[in-house]
């Protein structure tokens, strides 16, 4: 039941906004931060007293609506599942605290958050295939329009190509998803059944398996971005309003990592093991891809967005590098991703706010008037480069050397990353924040205020949290993922490298 | 005659006396909208209720053949049918027609002397409606099929000091006569391959086409063909969908959505009549031809709704692509009835909503309604712009709407009977639907209104547009019991 009303909470959340009356416009925005409190607590209830060790899903939540289709409100949480739970419970409150500046039709502003929060937390707890698809790309609507309402300049165009990228995605998705329900549903004697458990129990032949891989892969590659499919990411996110770049790179980019890891690595081991090394390259060539294209954006919000693609390419190298430590290591990105790049486009964001322009060129010297920014845009910096101690760091160590073992080439690549992303950083914040005031118009910038300090302060805690101590995430991660691998190592003739103890302990 | 003998065509004698009593009243009173508004209203609840009485007997063990004579020395045609599937299709008739009037009543108010005939061709064309999903015959599907496209011919033309509209008038009465020629050809041959006209019974098509093995079939699919030709016609399937964007575009936008929805639900019904009662035989014959018209249909209709500038006309070309999707479910014969059903349901009303909402935006008596006009909207008319965009959501197929359920149906339907390829063609063409009602609704929330005069919405229009915006969500929701009631709709 917790699971249903972690979904639902934010959804009753946007009905309560949607009923506020124009008279009384004043309760919109605390009232919609307060509707995103309740499922951080279910979020870090459910963490707390999630059962440690145990790779299967907890918390499980079965009614079926349709015994004849095979459809049914089917929810549950393991391992890999939970952290994106947690990330996205966290980011939201994040979000709309720091969505002030919003005063044009606020109200349908914070309902399409919620609806979002709502649709993104359904997208990570359904078992149900049919479910998942729904959230997954109902998630369409409140990000496009977020995009197209209250973006900036070019929101129109931006819009309609997150639309029409994500929804090219999804029909493959869908229609490999009816397929294998189809499937699945004569193996139990059913029209068709959608239950993911059973899907698991149903073998499947391997031109089948490569077939459908095919199909669930291209919708979540879109998502991830996974080059050359990432051409709607910088536009997205660049126009996006805060808020929205926030979740875009905070968690919607993880609904394809996850995918990747739910769908295609749980139900097609042997299309999985056939295609890791070409998918492990194309995720190399993220990494450097990404790095490059950032150094030389002009655009700050631009380069952060580019910065994504690269560290999405590390989750993307270290699934396929189908190692315990690669397959941490992915998960571990995506939350240490989403909580850092949250945090940047948040500090982009502020500095936005106050002066209107996202280029690099218009700063510098912006340290001297606005201290306490700087340093926080250095740390994060810092923790998106992967500076030991901090939450960067870990996941992408873990990532070098689970593909170590399997692809030693693409890790030392990929390792090129790290330093790519020291360069591109550095070298923006030494043009934005070091130096004289070379324009005037930034003499009179006043640091951050106390709510936009509160708002990043927990990110910074987090970080360095889950940096220096990760082993309660890890703890929790890695059960799921070595059974995802035993199961590839049970169905398929490959064997998964063993490399000493299980990682974990710490990132120093 | 006893009473069970009239229960069958009662909805149909209600709505000709309805219609009947109209008349005589223009005869007594001087204007007699008003009176002929509550008899309409009254005539169409009365079928509805009627159908629901039949729904009922049915569940008593009710006939459900009815035949020419009662002599059994004569040879005995079953000429109704009164079985769940009728019933269903007189259930969403019914509403269509009463949700469609309430929707046209602003155009009535309008129409000065001539509000009295406008009401009794509704009456008429609505039951010629029912006829044509009724039918067990088919002569009396014909009859059905000219009794509803005769009236509305005429409505479609109604607003005659608009040249566009006598234009759409006269394009839809030669097109649709054409149809009627074709079908009515295609009866005569298939009445030459088996020797009845009709589709149950002793000496009906079924028995024979089951009982004897047809050596030559060429005139009996040459014959099904043209079945085939004249209902895609009506329904307005590519390639025979020409008629359709430019009478949608000329007909007054108050009840061109009636027009539309009505046209399609006794359509499609007649389709699944000829198709399912009484060809299940031939159906490797027909599936593959009406799985290319569905894929002609969606292509056709979804890349030239992506290219059209005005309202009305995207929605009669994302009506043919629609037709192409509703099609799709006919591939798996009697299995895909139920998810044909849903899809005919739920996209009816939300064709009626659609226009209820264009006939706002442009004036119900206007036909071109130019995406100028709703740029915008959001801010001239918040709430009408928002369910407008949970419609277009809606016909998008996008998750927790009515479409998502739907279009999983007829791809669910279509991927179990072997379609694939359909089904990955229907999936593409959704997507560059989505790009058609996205477009729509950046102009709507994205655009400059033209001038900032805030729209008047009639309450009628207002009650319907909501209603239809809310079940969009709660049929998206919760679809399972009509999902339940339309698997029960099957045809005899």
């Amino acid at each position: 039941m917790v699971l249903t009303w972690l979904v639902l909470l934010p959804a009753i959340g946007a009905m309560v906004i949607a009923l506020i009356p124009k008279s009384r416009r004043e309760l919109i925005f605390p009232l919609s931060l307060a509707m995103t409190i309740p499922p951080l607590a279910l979020a870090l209830w459910i963490a707390v007293s999630f059962a440690v060790g145990d790779p299967f899903f907890q918390f499980t939540v079965d009614y079926t609506f349709s015994e004849t289709l095979g459809i049914g409100w089917r929810l549950g949480i393991d391992g890999i599942s939970l952290w994106m739970v947690v990330l996205t419970a966290v980011l939201f409150p994040l979000a709309i605290a720091a969505s002030q500046s919003i005063t044009d039709q606020t109200k349908q502003y914070m309902v399409a958050m919620l609806i979002l929060e709502a649709a993104l937390l359904g997208v990570f707890v359904a078992l149900d295939m049919l479910l998942f698809f729904a959230f997954f790309e109902i998630v369409l609507v409140p990000m496009y329009l977020l995009i197209g309402l209250w973006g900036s300049e070019n929101r129109r165009y931006a819009s309609m190509k997150f639309v029409l990228f994500t929804a090219f995605g999804s029909i493959f998705l869908l229609g490999g998803i009816v397929v294998l329900a189809v499937l699945v549903g004569d193996a139990i004697g059913a029209a068709t059944s959608f239950d993911f458990r059973l899907a698991m129990e149903t073998g499947l032949s391997s031109t089948t398996q490569l077939w459908l891989f095919a199909a669930f892969g291209i919708a979540f590659a879109v998502k991830v971005p996974i080059v050359p499919l990432h051409t709607w990411l910088a536009d997205a996110h660049t126009e996006a309003p805060t808020a929205g770049s926030v979740i875009l790179a905070g968690v919607l980019l993880k609904m394809g990592g996850y995918g990747l890891l739910r769908f295609n690595m749980t139900l097609f081991p042997e299309a999985t093991v056939d295609l890791a090394t070409g998918l492990a390259v194309l995720g190399t060539i993220g990494i450097v891809y990404g790095a490059v294209v950032a150094i030389v954006q002009p655009d700050v919000k631009r380069l952060v967005a580019y910065s994504s693609i690269s560290h999405m390419g590390f989750v993307i190298l270290g699934l396929f590098a189908l190692t315990s430590q690669g397959l941490s290591g992915g998960v571990f990105v995506m939350l240490s991703h989403g909580l850092v790049t949250g945090a940047l486009f948040l500090l982009v964001g502020m500095l936005y706010d106050r002066r209107h322009t996202r280029l690099i060129d218009d700063y510098g010297g912006i340290a001297s008037v606005m201290p306490i920014y700087a340093g926080f845009f250095l740390y994060m910096a810092f923790a998106s480069i992967g500076l030991p101690g901090l939450s960067g760091f870990v996941g992408e160590f873990l990532v070098l050397v689970g593909s170590y073992l399997t692809v030693p080439v693409l890790a030392v690549i990929g390792a090129s990353g790290v330093v790519l992303a020291a360069i591109y950083l550095l070298w923006a914040y030494e043009r934005i924040f070091t130096g004289p005031v070379s324009n005037p118009a930034n003499q009179v910038l006043a640091d951050l205020g106390l709510r936009e300090i509160a708002i990043i302060v927990p990110l910074i805690v987090l970080v360095l949290a889950i940096g220096v101590y990760p082993r309660p995430v890890l703890d929790r991660i890695q059960p799921s993922v070595d059974r995802i691998l035993e199961r590839i190592e049970a169905t398929t003739s490959y064997e998964v490298p063993e490399y000493g103890a299980t990682p974990g302990g710490g990132g120093s | 005659m006893n009473n069970a003998a009239l229960l069958p065509i009662a909805p149909e004698v209600i709505l000709l006396a309805g219609a009947l009593v109209v008349i005589l009243l223009l005869a007594i009173f001087d204007r007699p909208y008003r009176e002929g508004g509550i008899v309409a209203f009254t005539a169409l609840f009365a079928a509805l209720i009627a159908s629901v009485f039949q729904w009922m007997a049915l569940d008593d063990g009710a006939d459900s053949l009815y035949f020419s004579a009662q002599d059994v020395s004569v040879v005995r045609l079953p000429m109704v049918v009164m079985d769940r599937y009728a019933v269903f299709a007189g259930f969403e008739i019914f509403v269509i027609a009463i949700v469609g009037l309430a929707v046209a009543w602003r155009l009535v108010q309008s129409l000065g002397e001539r509000r009295a005939e406008f009401l009794a061709l509704v009456l008429l064309g609505v039951a010629g409606l029912h006829m044509m999903a009724a039918s067990a015959n088919t002569v009396m599907m014909f009859i059905g099929l000219e009794t509803a496209s005769l009236s509305f011919y005429v409505l479609a033309g109604f607003t005659r000091e608009r040249a566009d509209a006598d234009e759409a008038a006269v394009k839809y009465f030669l097109l649709g006569s054409l149809a009627s020629a074709i079908f009515i050809y295609g009866a005569s041959l298939l009445f030459a391959g088996t020797a009845s006209t009709s589709f149950y019974g002793a000496g009906g098509i079924r028995e024979f086409l089951t009982e004897n093995v047809v050596t030559e079939p060429a005139i009996l699919l040459f014959g099904m063909g043209l079945l085939i030709v004249g209902l895609s016609f009506k329904v307005s399937a590519a390639p025979f969908h020409q008629w359709a964007p430019d009478v949608y575009q000329g007909a007054p936008a108050g009840v061109v959505g009636l027009l539309a929805a009505g046209v399609k639900i006794a359509g499609f019904a007649a389709l699944g009549r000829v198709l399912i009662s009484a060809l299940p035989s031939l159906i490797d014959e027909w599936a593959p031809l009406l799985a290319i018209i569905a894929g002609v249909s969606m292509v056709i209709g979804t890349v030239m709704a992506a290219v059209q500038n005005d309202v009305k006309r995207i929605l009669a070309y994302s009506g043919i692509a629609h037709a192409g999707y509703i099609m799709m479910a006919f591939v798996a014969g009697r299995e895909g009835v139920a998810a044909m059903w849903f899809y005919l349901v739920t996209y009816a009303l939300t064709l009626l909503g659609a226009f209820a909402v264009a006939s706002v935006v442009s004036g119900s008596r206007s036909g071109r309604s130019p995406l100028t006009d709703w740029s915008g909207l959001s801010s001239r008319a918040p709430g009408l712009a928002w369910a407008m965009l949970i419609i277009l959501l809606g016909m998008g197929g996008i998750p927790f709407t009515k479409g998502f359920v739907a279009k999983i149906g007829v791809f669910t339907a279509a991927s179990d009977a072997g379609y694939q390829w359909l089904m990955f063609l229907a999936l593409f063409t959704t997507v560059v639907g989505l790009y058609v009602y996205f477009r729509v609704a950046a102009v709507m929330f994205m655009g400059d209104a033209e001038d900032d005069e805030p729209l008047t919405i009639p309450i009628a229009t207002a009650v319907v547009i909501g209603l239809v915006a809310i079940s969009t969500i709660l049929l998206g929701l919760d679809p399972w019991p009509l999902l339940e009631i339309a698997g029960e709709a099957l045809p005899l």
